[in-house]
């Protein structure tokens, strides 16, 4: 079973909170949840919202490692469970022969050779010369670890299959060492980026949380204790500056993550309030996409009434 | 407590919701830890193990409270409470002047009494709530039992009866006073009425039997569909385009004949000292490419919204995946394809390409292809048009059309016509059909399956 750490879910707020990551009732109540049944969090939301933070902040609140698996097309057992190591493997062949010729010279007959040699075999395939890759490593652990699974939606649909072993069971199998289950149930994090839809097996053995965009007294939370230097009124004027970009239409939403680069670019331009020009030098660091950038500033530039506001000047860009 | 969960699962199981038995096991788990005392972690808890997909999601946030009340009615005001004697008195009579039939309602919302359970089953089998099984029809309902407590003429009553008050001389202020509480008072019983019928039918949605299955749709022509059953098909064809990802990558990966791959082939020879008895090659084919290009125009118009999702499903499946759609002329369509929203990518790309307004014109869309995109077709992949090949009298560029089928590696046609229609009026199908490897007449879900099937065989 998992180890539970938190009794309650208000202590795991304020350990995650320890961390520098200020968690919704939401977020906290589902990974409660998640530690105290022993079952996978599946993390889903659009870029930059913090999927990936929650699992370091939980391997800090915890004490535990984070072993990270970050997923791409093409992924696949060798790289994310383990490997023999074969050159190893090859040297202590060839070192270890003088020793293989005694043990073999003294046998009588054919058949009492090959004995030997078969009770010497598990040498060769032990889990000396196994390389642990990260699943592999979260499951042998002395330590209760946090597995983070990363971007899950970017690897192959087999490797979500691949994966139902290990989240349901917490055990592996290597055809040549049987199976290896887990000393201490890992805490798992799955992220996805919603790119695509993943199949109802692995959703069915997870617990499901959505994260979105925060609201505007949240993010102002999380840019007040990560960009401290930020004098309040500016940091509210940016946040719902931000807030509404999102609702704008845009090719890529800016996110928390973004936000916060945004407070320190302005923190080291020492901007006093958001005025134009100021927006202009450092609107780049929100907006990541030339059409973006281009339809923004236009907004801001256009009608000169509000010139802050894209969202409110989209009525004005019938054109 | 429990039977009210299994509703609520009931109940959105048919809501198109998948519910698997595992997963309300888990609900009960989750339940069982953080307790029901809390309403928020409640719902969270049941919320955290019963979905799993975002756009699930409005669904659970419509039945959850219908199943596990806002917190019961609001409370409502006695009006007469705190009236003078004389004030009182003054009500009584204005009273007693109403009609006999109105009284009885009125003095309900004098009092503030909410309606009991009786009441409302009474009111439920006069208006028929009982039959009903979609939660579109809440509001409806809401109005009709209203309409059957006689509301419209209670407010006119009402107005008379303020009116009345007035002349006998009644304070301005007080009849205002009155006037506000008792329009709370109402609110508060349609909001009574309005959860009911909620309620109502979100249990009837729960213990309606579970959908047939999609056998009897699959024969069913693609014309002849409602929106329920599309949705129905919709899974279905999810289900298809993995199926085909599958078959595909499989067939791909036996075909060996990739360079050297010196660590599986190290890998492979341990058991024979390392003698290279097993030569391993890089299967360097393994994934799958398609290029789909899918006519949507108007004669096409009752079968593309089908025919884009399984092509939206197989891009979700199949990482190189290159969609085209055309009516006139080509428009690549793959990056709409992003993202899980089937539908809303669907409808967006029928709504960039809006029928009527063109001729189609399959030739001049292949001509745009070659000149923009033949590159996107080699010697791994697979060309899929979907399309009736009827191409109004426009020139059917034959010469492209065999030019990409010989870069292709296989060529497949899916045709909702079948074969004695081809070359009949505008239809070019002839001309086309023996450049391709294989055309399928695709008429419904079962043909499609078929379709599928024997391009994996082949």
């Amino acid at each position: 079973m998992a180890e539970n750490i938190f009794q309650s879910v208000p202590e795991l707020k304020k350990a995650l909170s320890g961390q520098q990551y200020i968690s919704s009732d939401e977020i906290a109540t589902i990974t409660f949840l998640a530690n105290n049944l022993g079952k996978p969090l599946l993390a889903e939301g659009p870029a930059g919202v913090g999927k990936t933070e929650l699992a370091k902040a939980l391997a800090g609140a915890t004490g535990r490692e984070l072993i990270r698996l970050q997923c791409y097309e093409g992924l696949d057992e060798t790289k994310a469970l383990y490997e023999w190591e074969y050159a190893k493997q090859l040297l202590y062949t060839q070192l270890l022969r003088d020793k293989l010729n005694d043990a073999l010279s003294k046998a009588e007959s054919l058949s009492q050779a090959a004995d030997r040699l078969a009770a010497e075999e598990d040498v060769f395939f032990s889990t000396r010369f196994l390389l642990q890759r990260p699943l592999l490593r979260a499951i042998l652990s002395d330590q209760p670890v946090v597995l983070l699974i990363d971007e899950i939606d970017r690897a192959d649909a087999e490797f979500e299959a691949f994966l139902l072993e290990i989240l349901s069971d917490f055990q592996v199998s290597v055809p040549e060492l049987g199976t290896l289950a887990a000393k201490h149930r890992p805490f798992v994090i799955l992220t996805s980026n919603n790119t695509r839809e993943l199949s109802e097996a692995l959703k069915r053995r997870c617990l499901y949380l959505f994260i979105d965009y925060p609201t505007l007294e949240e993010e102002l939370a999380v840019v007040h204790l990560k960009v401290p230097a930020l004098n309040e009124k500016l940091a509210r004027e940016a946040v719902d500056f931000v807030q509404r970009l999102r609702r704008a239409d845009l090719r890529k939403s800016p996110s928390i993550s973004e936000t916060l680069d945004w407070a320190h670019a302005l923190v080291a331009l020492n901007a006093q309030n958001l005025d134009q020009p100021t927006l202009e030098q450092t609107l780049s660091v929100l907006l990541k996409h030339e059409t973006d950038l281009a339809k923004v500033k236009r907004q801001m530039s256009h009608p000169p009434s509000r010139p802050r506001y894209p969202d409110e000047l989209n009525r004005f860009s019938g054109n | 407590m429990e039977s009210r969960i299994l509703q609520l699962i009931a109940a959105l199981r048919a809501s198109g919701v998948r519910v698997s038995l595992a997963e309300s096991a888990e609900a009960f788990a989750a339940v069982n830890l953080m307790g029901v005392q809390d309403r928020e972690f409640f719902r969270l808890s049941l919320r955290a193990t019963l979905i799993k997909d975002a756009r699930d999601i409005p669904t659970f946030d419509k039945l959850f409270p219908l199943f596990f009340g806002a917190g019961g009615p609001l409370p409502l005001n006695n009006v007469s409470e705190d009236l003078t004697p004389e004030e009182a008195s003054m009500l009584a009579e204005a009273m007693r002047q109403l009609a006999e039939r109105l009284r009885g309602q009125l003095q309900r919302l004098m009092d503030g009494k909410p309606l009991s359970r009786e009441e409302l089953e009474q009111l439920a089998n006069l208006v028929g709530l009982n039959n009903i099984e979609d939660l579109r029809y809440q509001n409806w309902m809401a109005q009709r039992m209203e309409r059957a407590l006689s509301f419209p003429e209670v407010r006119d009553a009402l107005e008379e009866l303020m009116q009345a008050l007035a002349q006998m001389g009644m304070d301005r202020q007080r009849l205002e006073q009155m006037r506000d509480l008792i329009q709370q008072n109402m609110q508060g019983m349609r909001q009574q009425l309005s959860q009911f019928a909620g309620e109502r039918i979100a249990e009837n949605l729960s213990s309606q039997p579970r959908d047939e299955g999609v056998d009897g749709l699959m024969n069913r022509p693609f014309k002849a569909l409602s929106d329920g059953e599309k949705k129905t098909l919709q899974r279905e064809v999810r289900r298809l385009a993995a199926a085909l990802r599958t078959r595909i990558a499989l067939r791909q990966k036996r075909a060996k004949t990739g360079q050297l791959d010196a660590k599986a082939t190290l890998r492979a020879n341990l058991k024979h000292q390392s003698v290279p008895l097993e030569i391993r090659h890089r299967d360097r084919t393994r994934k799958p490419k398609i290029v789909v290009i899918c006519d949507v125009s108007t004669s096409m118009r009752f079968c593309s919204e089908l025919m884009l999702s399984f092509l939206f499903a197989l891009q979700g499946q199949v990482r190189k995946t290159h969609a085209f759609a055309f009516i006139d002329h080509l428009e690549y369509i793959s990056d709409e394809f992003t993202g899980t929203d089937g539908n809303a990518a669907v409808s967006h790309v029928l709504r960039r390409l809006p029928s009527g307004h063109y001729n189609t014109d399959l030739g001049h869309a292949l001509h745009n292809f070659v000149d923009e995109f033949l590159d996107t077709l080699n010697g791994q992949t697979t060309l899929i048009i979907v399309g009736d090949g009827r191409n109004n009298y426009n020139d059917p560029r034959i010469d492209l059309f065999n030019l990409m089928s010989r870069r292709a590696a296989r060529t497949v046609w899916l045709n909702p016509e079948p074969p004695d229609m081809w070359g009949s009026g505008d239809s070019d199908m002839r001309q086309y059909a023996p450049l391709c490897g294989a055309v399928f007449k695709v008429g419904n879900l079962n043909e499609l399956t078929a379709a599928v099937n024997d391009m994996l065989a082949g």
